[in-house]
């Protein structure tokens, strides 16, 4: 795998969702750009690239992607699965939930870039060193550590949010998010939530719990959009998104 | 329901206080038009109007409000800003203040026995409308201003939990 360092024979195309890149060689891969050049956040492949110059006779410049691993991050999996929307995108604000180590988070702040801010709530102290320390690395990483069933707790460190991520795998999370999008979530903003169906109900099958738990959000006036199953990559979950709607329809 | 007359804005930057002009509806609250018009500026801009802005003069003095404002406790900051600028319950008169958080109510009518909180769907939805146009109803903000302001206080407020926790292990919740 190291071979797709040597650059020569990679290719790296823009993905259908703004931010995101595939790297073309011998196997696919989805990356994105890297925020902070020269660095790894969490000894993942870094794949550099020449860009042509726009000058007609300047030097290429070069431009470093980090590669996105779908069995780490449930969001790289359910773009791999083929998520319609993931209103995660350049420029976007974006509030997420359950951030850890801000692995996954990485790479979100490089595709929301420089114009964009990601909120990352993590309640764990332990993870929470971990993820201030890479938001060191990237400005537009914002750490909050709190516990997300009190948003009202950090709602001074947060403006109006273009989308919501969540994986908080907790038995309450739809009230948890429900809860977020009520303070921060602009109106017809999207809302992506990971649903680990063990971590709800580990009696019930894991599509009764699915349909449970999006029958809560509509509750909280989420109207789905889509559920899709994470497989291969993870087991009994999916991935639910839906579009906030503060007005009755 | 009483009207509400006053609006308290809690941001990374300072506390903002605003009057309600035009009191919105209670009972159309959910309709789409009322939601619309939080989202347009310059109708949103019509419904209320900036009486006082009270900017932190630091990073300290804006963590140790964000301090407060999470354990629900009236900074002196804040307490400030309220003694100022809301009229005085002269005979028996009441103001009303929407808020965000029912914790901080108590600490509020506490030191003002004249002023009373207001925590409901309307306030919220007003509160949102606050938060999605601070940038632009805080003229004397600079584009950017805020976002900076929230980089430094969500790195300070972080970093004081982690380093304060006197257990090094997780807090485990079910």
């Amino acid at each position: 795998a190291a071979g797709a360092r040597g650059g020569a024979k990679v290719v790296v195309e823009p993905h259908r969702h703004a931010g995101v890149f595939v790297a073309r060689s011998k196997e696919d891969m989805l990356v994105t750009k890297n925020l902070s050049p020269g660095e790894s956040v969490y000894g993942e492949k870094r794949i550099s690239v020449d860009t042509p110059s726009t000058d007609a006779d300047g030097a290429p410049t070069k431009t470093e992607y980090r590669v996105w691993n779908p069995f780490r991050s449930k969001l790289a999996a359910g773009i791999l699965g083929g998520l319609d929307d993931i209103f995660i995108q350049p420029g976007a604000k974006v509030l997420y939930l359950g951030a850890a180590s801000g692995t996954s988070v990485s790479h979100v702040a490089d595709i929301v870039g420089p114009t964009g801010n990601v909120y990352a709530v993590e309640f764990s102290h332990r993870s929470g060193r971990d993820l201030i320390n890479m938001a060191k690395k990237r400005t537009n990483v914002i750490p909050i550590i709190e516990d997300a069933r009190h948003p009202l707790k950090y709602r001074m460190l947060i403006g109006m949010v273009d989308a919501v991520f969540a994986d908080v795998a907790q038995p309450d999370q739809a009230r948890i998010v429900g809860l977020n999008c009520h303070l921060f979530l602009k109106d017809k903003g999207g809302v992506l939530v990971s649903v680990k169906a063990n971590c709800i109900d580990s009696t019930a099958a894991p599509e009764a719990v699915f349909a449970r738990e999006v029958q809560k959000m509509r509750e909280e006036r989420i109207k789905p959009l889509e559920q899709l199953t994470l497989e291969p990559f993870e087991r009994d979950h999916c991935m639910v998104v839906g579009r906030y709607l503060r007005s009755q329809s | 329901m009483a009207a509400v007359d006053y609006l308290l804005q809690e941001t990374s930057v300072g506390y903002g206080l605003y009057q309600v002009v035009q009191q919105p509806d209670t009972i159309g609250n959910r309709l789409k038009e009322v939601q619309e018009a939080t989202q347009d500026l310059a109708r949103f801009g019509k419904m209320i109007k900036l009486v006082s802005f009270a900017p932190f003069q630091g990073a300290a003095q804006a963590l140790e409000n964000a301090n407060d404002i999470s354990e629900g406790i009236a900074n002196d900051h804040l307490k400030a800003l309220l003694e100022i600028n809301l009229p005085k319950g002269g005979g028996g008169k009441r103001v009303v203040l929407g808020i965000s958080d029912k914790n901080l109510a108590s600490s509020i009518k506490a030191a003002f026995s004249s002023v009373d909180c207001e925590t409901n769907d309307v306030v919220q939805d007003l509160l949102r409308g606050l938060r999605l146009w601070a940038p632009k109803l805080l003229k004397q903000l600079q584009d950017g201003d805020m976002d900076r302001a929230q980089l430094g206080l969500g790195h300070a407020y972080s970093r004081a939990k982690v380093k304060f926790s006197v257990q090094k292990n997780d807090n485990h919740i079910i």
